[in-house]
Parts: structure tokens; sequence; C-alpha cells
């Protein structure tokens, strides 16, 4: 449905992203894992046609969407794509929604512009689409306006927005990151049933491992801009091929299951204007070499995942 | 072990001023809750945003009055302290704070801010100021040279470690650590709780900490106390225990395990959390609770301690 390849993003003369690539396909859940200022968002702008609103553009590669390259795509057509079929929700709800209008006509605006009811035809779609999210009487919602809400339920109304029109695709950026443990739950398990129900090609941004392991089927994990490692759930969590993910993974508490220490990674994640020549994760890697320094790894591949790095194979051969 | 902390049916009440618009209305933040914290042992305090973590933890260091209750340290009652006398025994109870970068003064070096509570307190330490500090910046894996830095030259899992290197300064027997790691990735989360355990186990501390993430509780702490708006629900006697309660059965059920294998069923959760203000009588997690009866909508469920796993609900799991 969806396919990235060899993406790279730069403002000015900063590039904080290169060379990322994946694809999602219907009724298929993708997972974009990283540390903060990995260059999850930027990932998510770039295939939402919005990085030119913060003065960034696409430095290469490809977006492909059902079959067109939509780096090539004129802002008047992205501006269908949008919230039409390809959706996107974000970790603020308050982004996507206006605090003055009531709930009611603001789900019923995306009707309107991308399907093309008229107001009765749009609240009839609009309380359809309410009660699909298992959201309580819809009526009553539509009267409300934002600040009535707890966050979970706005975050279900940003759900509900970016589902209006039926899109293919849905980008979700840390959709849950902001909510309790329980409501992140009740969403998780929103976006699941969506996913199998309507047959959507799901994106899911978390920086939360545990979430990853829960919901997706395949895997990118980015490091300093770039996608190190891609590939399977289960291989990413069982087989791990890339140092840094093998260090996030032990960086994670397991609670009882395993009560070993939890290893940790020496040093901090880069920011933009640092990036390290050569592989990005040299400075803090274990097993880094010379070449490490100077040459950026290749992806190694082996199977359905892929490893950028010059000593994956070697990663691979010891006991994760 | 004797008890380091113990806490009796510790209360406050926050009230909102009233208005020409609005009547003035009040809310238990903490509500009634006890618990016993043995020398040298690690109790986690977990709960969802806003049940009252905090609160509870600045009533235990005397930072904000109770509105009822005890709390006693070491055996001091101290509710029963001066100023003078608290100021002095705060130093053997420390706290760490969730955001590095509030707790320490950006205008300063780090020297100055690792010797701050020296002055504070009135203590001349044992060594040259600049060699004690030195020792405490080693303490907490941070290189001494960086004492002439200033809070924007250093990273924020630094700044973590620079506020327990703070709070270990007049060598406390108690910290209170209050989520220390929730604004840091998860690769400096993972040094800061290895740090925090071979502090423990060198310097014989005891801890409180609270998390509102079950999965790290439950690696890092000896017990568990979970909270739901202001009470405490139930006290977990130790990590492996099976909830009793309905809502530790939702937390848990919630919290996901890094493991694709280990995938969970969840079960769709009716209702919200109710508001603090102007709760109904009986228990809070009624609208929420699979379990609920008439009983438990107008009778509160008060914590029973029988088993030595106390839960409070009027029909345990
Ligand atoms: N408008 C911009 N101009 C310059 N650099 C930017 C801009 N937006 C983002 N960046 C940089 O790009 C990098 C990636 O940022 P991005 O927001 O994609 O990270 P992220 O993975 O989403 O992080 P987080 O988990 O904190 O949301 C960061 O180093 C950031 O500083
Ligand atoms: N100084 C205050 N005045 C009025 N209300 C307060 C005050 N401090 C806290 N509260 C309220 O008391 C309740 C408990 O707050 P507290 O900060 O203890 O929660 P918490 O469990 O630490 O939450 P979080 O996980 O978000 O940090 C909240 O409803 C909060 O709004
Ligand atoms: S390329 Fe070198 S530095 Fe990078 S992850 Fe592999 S071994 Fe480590
Ligand atoms: S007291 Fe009743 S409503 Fe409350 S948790 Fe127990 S069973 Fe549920
Ligand atoms: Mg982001
Ligand atoms: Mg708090």
């Amino acid at each position: 449905m969806l396919s990235v390849r060899d993406l790279g993003v730069a403002f000015g003369m900063v590039q904080p992203l290169s060379g990322v690539s994946f694809s999602v396909g219907k009724g298929e859940t993708l997972g974009i894992v990283g540390e903060s200022g990995s260059g999850k968002s930027l990932t998510a702008m770039s295939v939402m046609g919005l990085l030119p609103l913060s003065g960034g553009r696409i430095t290469g590669g490809t977006v492909e969407f059902d079959g067109q390259d939509l780096t090539k795509l004129p802002e008047r057509a992205y501006r269908k794509l949008r919230g039409g079929r390809i959706g996107l929700i974000t970790q603020n709800p308050m982004t996507s929604l206006d605090p003055l209008k009531k709930i009611g006509p603001q789900v019923d605006d995306v009707a309107k512009l991308h399907l093309g009811l008229d107001a009765a035809a749009a609240r009839a779609r609009t309380e359809e689409i309410l009660g699909t999210l298992r959201i309580p009487e819809p009526a009553l919602i539509c009267d409300r306006y934002p600040h009535q809400m707890s966050g979970g339920m706005k975050q279900r109304i940003v759900i509900a927005m970016a589902l209006t029109a039926d899109p293919d695709v849905l980008i979700a950026d840390e959709p849950t990151t902001a909510l309790d443990v329980t409501v992140q739950a009740q969403i998780i398990r929103l976006l699941d049933d969506l996913v199998k129900d309507r047959d959507l090609a799901l994106v899911l941004i978390t920086h939360d491992m545990s979430v990853v392991a829960q919901t997706c089927d395949k895997v990118v994990v980015m490091y300093a801009g770039r996608a190190v490692e891609h590939g399977p759930v289960e291989a990413i969590f069982d087989h791990p091929r890339h140092p840094y993910t093998q260090a996030l993974i032990g960086c994670i508490p397991r609670g009882l299951v395993e009560a070993k220490r939890l290893t940790g990674i020496e040093g901090t994640v880069p920011t933009v204007v640092n990036y390290p020549d050569g592989c990005p994760f040299h400075p803090r890697c274990p097993r880094a070499q010379a070449v490490c320094a100077t040459e950026p790894p290749a992806f190694s591949v082996a199977g359905d995942s892929a490893a950028a790095c010059h000593f994956a194979e070697v990663a691979h051969a010891e006991p994760a | 072990m004797p008890n380091l902390l113990e806490v009796r049916d510790l209360s406050k009440r926050f009230t909102s001023a009233g208005g020409p618009f609005r009547k003035a209305r009040s809310m238990h933040a903490v509500n009634g809750v006890s618990f016993d914290l043995p020398e040298r042992r690690v109790i986690g305090i977990v709960g969802e945003s806003g049940c009252g973590k905090s609160t509870l933890a600045r009533l235990i260091l005397r930072l904000i009055e109770p509105s009822g209750g005890a709390v006693t340290f070491d055996g001091d009652d101290l509710l029963a302290k001066s100023p003078a006398q608290m100021r002095k025994l705060r130093a053997r109870m420390q706290m760490v704070f969730q955001d590095p970068y509030s707790a320490i003064d950006p205008r300063y070096t780090l020297i100055r801010a690792v010797a701050e509570p020296f002055e504070v307190q009135g203590v001349t330490p044992e060594k040259p100021m600049a060699e004690e500090v030195a020792e405490l910046l080693e303490m907490v894996g941070l290189n001494p040279g960086l004492a002439t830095s200033y809070p924007h030259q250093i990273s924020g899992g630094q700044k973590q470690r620079v506020g327990i290197a703070r709070a270990l300064a007049l060598r406390p027997s108690l910290l209170v650590l209050d989520e220390p790691t929730a604004s840091l990735d998860v690769s400096v989360q993972a040094q800061i709780i290895g740090l925090l355990e071979d502090l423990r186990a060198e310097l014989g501390l005891t801890y409180l900490f609270i998390s509102h993430d079950l999965s790290l509780v439950k690696y890092f702490c000896d017990e568990i106390l979970v909270m739901y708006l202001g009470r405490a629900v139930e006290a977990l006697p130790d990590t492996a225990a099976p909830a009793r309660h309905p809502y530790t059965r939702t937390l848990m059920e919630s919290t996901f395990e890094p493991d694709p294998k280990k995938r969970r069923l969840i079960a769709p959760l009716e209702g919200e959390v109710p508001s603090p203000f102007d709760l109904p009588p009986g228990c809070a997690f009624a609208d929420r609770c699979p379990n609920a009866s008439g009983l438990c909508r107008t009778e509160t469920p008060a914590l029973s301690t029988e088993t030595g796993h106390a839960v409070a609900c009027h029909h345990p799991i």
C-alpha cells in the first residue's frame, strides 16, 4: 500500500534523516520505533507531505502510495489525499482539534470535504464513525467542546476524524504517549480492530518497545535519523542483528519475566548537529571497529530482515 | 529489618477557591493512606496520572502539611517536629524529582549545585568541598571534571545524575524518587536504574520509588502500593503477587510485555476515571469495575490487612 525507499530530509544545511526505507500492506501494522530525536516524526511528516510547512524538503528517495510517487505530487493533489486516503493521528489530540468548535461540526467537516456529503449525511456519517469506535452516545458527544472531554476521549475523536473518509493508510505518531496505560490499552485495541476489520495499513510510531511487541507485524528501528534495522516483529525481538537493537532490548524492564539487570547504553543519543560520521551508533557501540567511524554501513540482509551494520552477521552469531 | 518509615492514615485535601461564578470545591488528593517501609527495602508507588503519588511523597517529607494522619521516620513523629528540627531531619530523607531540568539552577555550575545541600543545612563536610563534590560526582558515575560545567552543557541523563548526587550529599537513609526516569530515553533510564541499584547496595539505602510504569516498578521494587484516586487500593507484598483488586488487575492487563509471543487480549474497559472533585460515595472504581455490586456504590471499602496482602475491595479476586 505504502512503500518508502531511501528517504532523506534536509532543513537548510542539516540532514536529520537519511536512508529510511519501509513498506506496509493492507491489514498490516508496521512499527517505527526509536528514541527521542531519531527521526520518527520527520518520517511521518515526509509521508504526509507536511515538511514544507516547517521549512524542510525531501532530498532523496521515494514515497510510493498506490502506484504513484508522492514526493512528486503537487500540493493541491496532496490536500485531497491527506485526511482522505491517508490519515494522520498525532500525539497531542489538540493539534488536530479546534478548541472553539463543537466535536460534531469538526468531524462533519471531514466528511463534507473528502466525501462531498451534505450537512445531514455528514452528521449521519459522523455518528456512525463515533459508534464504530464505541464512543458512548455519539449524538451527545457531537454537542460537546474538546475541553469537556478526557484526553483518551479526545484521542478517540481524532481517530474518528482520520477514519471518516475511510482511508487506506493510517499513520499514528505516538498516539498513546500522553495517555494513562489503561487508556493506552483501549486505544491500541481500537487500532488493532480497525486494521483487522477494515484492512487498514497502519504505521504506528512509538518509542515504546512493549507497544511494538503487542501490536506490530513488522518493525523499523531508527537511530540518529537512520533506519538501522527492519524485519518481522518476532525476528527483531528474538534475533536482533544490529547492536543498537540488541542494546535497546536490553534496556527494557521485563518485570519478573527475567529479573536480569538492565544493560543500558553508554553515552547519549546524538543530536542532529553532531550526528557521527560512518555508522551513527559507533561512539556507543560495544562492537565498533575502526571502519565503523568512517564508512556508513550498508544493509546486510538475512531472510526478511536487514541490519545496517558492518558486523551484523557477527552480531547474530552471538547470543543476544 | 525495623521500619524506617511508617505512614498512617495520611490525607491531604486541596480546596480550590470559589469565585463569583464558581463555588469552592475540595478534593482528597491523598485519602487515608497507610503503609510501612522497612529499612533497606524498596517500595514502589504506582498509579495513573493524578492519583496522588507526588502529593504522597511531599506529605511524607513534610514539604506540604497533611490534613490528617501521621508519619514516623526512624521512630520520630515527623508531624510533631518544629521547622528547625524538621530541617535537620530532612538531611536524612531526600527527594529526586522527575524533571532534571527544574531541580538544578541553570545559572550555577554543577559544583555549586552539588554543594548546595551542605550550605542549606549549614553542614561543613569532613573533606574540603571540592573534594567532597568530586567524590559525589564519581559516586553517580559522572566525570569530576564536569564540576565546572553549567547545566545546559550536559544531557538529561547527566542532569538526573546530578540530582541524585545532590540528594546523596548529606548521606541520607531514605531517598524518595518521584518518577526519576520519566523524562529520559530508555537507554538512559536503564543507566539511571542501574546506578540506583548500585547505590542501594553500596550505601544500604531505602527507596520510595514513584512511577506510572508497572513493568519498571516490578523490575526495581520489592513491594508495591497501588493507588487510585487518592487511595491505596492494594499493597502487593512482593512483585510476583497476583492482583486481588480489580483495578490492579486492569493495570496489569494494560501493561504490555516486550515480547511479541506474549501479546495480551485487551478487555474493553467501560467508563472513565471520575472527577476527583465531589466523588460519589462508595468505591471510586465502581463505574469501571466488572465485579461491582450495590454495596460497592454505597460503602467505601477499607484496606483490609488480614492476609498480609492488603486490598481495599468488597469483592476481591
Ligand atoms: N524543523 C526542523 N528543523 C531542523 N531540525 C529538525 C526540525 N524538526 C526536527 N528536526 C530534527 O530532526 C531530528 C529528528 O526529529 P524527529 O522529531 O523526527 O524525532 P522523533 O524521533 O520524532 O523524536 P521524539 O521521540 O522526541 O518525538 C531531531 O534531531 C530534530 O532536532
Ligand atoms: N497544590 C495543589 N493544589 C490543588 N490541587 C493539587 C495540588 N497538587 C496536586 N493537586 C491535585 O491532586 C491530585 C493528585 O496530584 P499528584 O500530583 O499527587 O498526582 P500524581 O499521581 O503525582 O500524578 P502524575 O502521575 O501526573 O505526576 C491531582 O488531581 C492534582 O490536580
Ligand atoms: S557498524 Fe560498527 S559501530 Fe555500527 S552498529 Fe555495526 S559494529 Fe556497531
Ligand atoms: S469494591 Fe466493588 S467496585 Fe470497588 S473494586 Fe471492589 S468489586 Fe470493584
Ligand atoms: Mg516525534
Ligand atoms: Mg506526580
